[in-house]
């Protein structure tokens, strides 16, 4: 670990602060961020009683991607904070493991992501978006996030794990307790669900993480009696090389699965409605042609970047872009600075839904870590744009965003949206 | 000279099973949805172009181009 002793003076005294939450409430601070980028090497910023290696530019977020064996999910966290090595241990999923363990673990879920099996959920996106925007439109328009963007990722997800129509409104208060986790306040109490674990071994410090647990026990012990053709039983079925997962994989697992999917899309389709409502011409283009779908979606998740960094720990001594990196150093890489990078795309503050060879970072920079849910993400997206434009909807923004105060999740809490019927 | 044939390969080892290579291109790859591990379909040959852009793309840096300039050989 590194004091600020040891630093070149210049980049302690110069490093622009991109951590304060409170700053997110007006959006990006997109140009402390291209103070960042523009400092040759990495800047150390400082953080807690530590700090942190920015990485800002895009070149660099994909090399600390792509480069596991040095930059590791495992040890301290993937967020900006370590956690304690017993509660590390209890929440470990997916996303905070290395290989060997990792690969087993994703090629054990990894099946059921394939681009040709989220296309057999196709019908069921559609299906959900059709009755939300019918709705939004019925209803001459309202908040965004309360109407479609939140509401759709977690019906899907819910559906393709199986859990019945009549415990969907239970899961979703489960996973809104989750998201305000992410924040600084819980509005329930430590033994809510009857609860007895301690709060810092729960996901999220949440005791809805209890309960998230304890449902998906349940539904784990029913289908394997009785499969279904849905994701529980596929991760109960699963199997590669001769191993399951454990019961505690398991529920990290489906806690996972539930969660991960949820703020993010949200936040995409939240910050996608704002892009096409303040850029009309720009979904024009997509109306007069439909074939514009496919780079529209990738343009509304770069523009989005939902989850705006994720972190690493060197497991050696290393350099990067000229900067010596200690081993056990915290390594940040900020996806919402990679992809405004001026080095990579071409005007990168305007949203243009016809940007050609958009390599942006919305699900990661590569590397064995790279969203599992990126195609189901995308076909969520793509699927309201379709049915948007099948109606010839054209969305006008009635108020300004309330965004979360996060340095983490690029979310919006709500926005009001109105049909407008010009064509 | 972009365009001439080169052919691919995938080494499963590193295969992290994302499809990327399988969106990209279709014909060439294919994830077997039992092991979730992407193998070369027909012959395994692209242009030159279209071929960097799949191994550049591939997360898991499992793809490469194993032949060169097979000039239309079909
Ligand atoms: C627009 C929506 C989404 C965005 C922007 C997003 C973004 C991300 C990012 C940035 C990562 C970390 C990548 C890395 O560390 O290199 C990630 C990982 C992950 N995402 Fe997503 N995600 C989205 C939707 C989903 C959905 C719908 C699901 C599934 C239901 C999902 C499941 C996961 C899982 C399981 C991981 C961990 C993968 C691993 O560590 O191997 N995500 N996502
Ligand atoms: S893109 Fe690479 S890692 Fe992903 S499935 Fe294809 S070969 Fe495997």
């Amino acid at each position: 670990m590194r004091s600020t002793v040891d630093m070149a003076p210049s980049a302690v005294v110069e490093t622009p602060n991109v951590t304060d939450p409170s700053l997110y409430l007006q959006g990006i601070p997109h140009g402390r961020l291209a103070q960042l980028r523009a400092i040759g090497g990495l800047a150390w910023h400082p953080y807690e009683d530590g700090g942190f290696w920015a990485v800002t530019r895009h070149a660099e977020a994909r090399y600390v991607s792509r480069n596991p064996e040095l930059f590791s999910s495992a040890i301290g966290h993937t967020n900006l904070w370590d956690l304690e090595a017993d509660a590390l241990e209890a929440r470990r999923s997916l996303i905070d493991t290395d290989a060997p363990d990792h690969t087993r673990l994703r090629r054990l879920v990894a099946g059921a992501f394939t681009p040709k099996n989220i296309r057999r959920w196709e019908q069921v996106v559609r299906e959900i978006t059709i009755e939300l925007l019918d709705e939004f439109v019925v209803q001459g328009g309202g908040d965004w996030v309360d109407m479609v963007a939140a509401p759709m990722p977690i019906q899907v997800i819910l559906t393709m794990l199986g859990v019945p129509i009549e415990d969907s409104n239970y899961l979703v208060e489960l996973s809104n307790y989750l998201v305000e986790g992410t924040g600084d306040a819980q509005s329930i109490p430590p033994d809510a669900f009857g609860n007895t674990t301690e709060l810092r071994l729960l996901p999220f410090n949440s005791p809805a993480s209890h309960a998230l647990f304890e449902y998906g026990e349940g539904m784990r012990q029913q289908r394997r009696h009785d499969p279904q053709d849905d994701l529980v039983s596929h991760l109960v079925q699963a199997e590669y090389e001769g191993e399951r997962f454990s019961l505690s994989e398991y529920r990290n697992m489906f806690h996972l699965l539930v969660f991960a999917g949820n703020e993010t899309t949200r936040t995409a389709l939240s910050h996608g409605a704002m892009a096409l409502a303040a850029n009309p011409h720009e979904w024009r283009r997509v109306l007069d042609d439909p074939s514009m779908i496919e780079s529209a979606t990738e343009e509304i998740l770069r523009w989005a970047t939902p989850v705006m960094h994720m972190r690493r720990t060197a497991t050696t001594d290393t350099e990067l872009a000229g900067t010596e990196i200690a081993e056990g150093d915290k390594v940040v890489m900020w996806y919402a600075s990679a992809n405004r990078d001026e080095a990579v795309f071409e005007d990168p503050f305007r949203f243009d839904v016809g940007r050609a060879d958009n390599e942006h970072f919305a699900f990661g920079g590569g590397g064995p870590h790279l969203c599992l849910g990126a195609f189901l993400a995308r076909l969520e997206v793509t699927v309201l744009l379709e049915e948007m434009a099948k109606r010839s909807l054209c969305l006008e923004q009635t108020t300004e965003p309330v965004r979360a105060r996060s340095n983490f999740v690029h979310g919006v809490l709500s926005v009001g949206m109105q049909p407008r019927s010009d064509r | 000279m972009s365009d001439n044939l080169v052919r691919v390969a995938v080494d499963q080892e590193l295969c992290i099973g994302g499809g990327i290579c399988e969106m990209l291109e279709p014909e060439v790859f294919e994830l077997d949805d039992d092991v979730v591990i992407s193998s070369v379909i027909s012959n395994g040959l692209l242009p030159r172009n279209r071929a960097e852009v799949v191994v550049d793309r591939c997360p898991g840096q499992a793809i490469a181009i194993v032949e060169e300039n097979l000039d239309k050989e079909r």
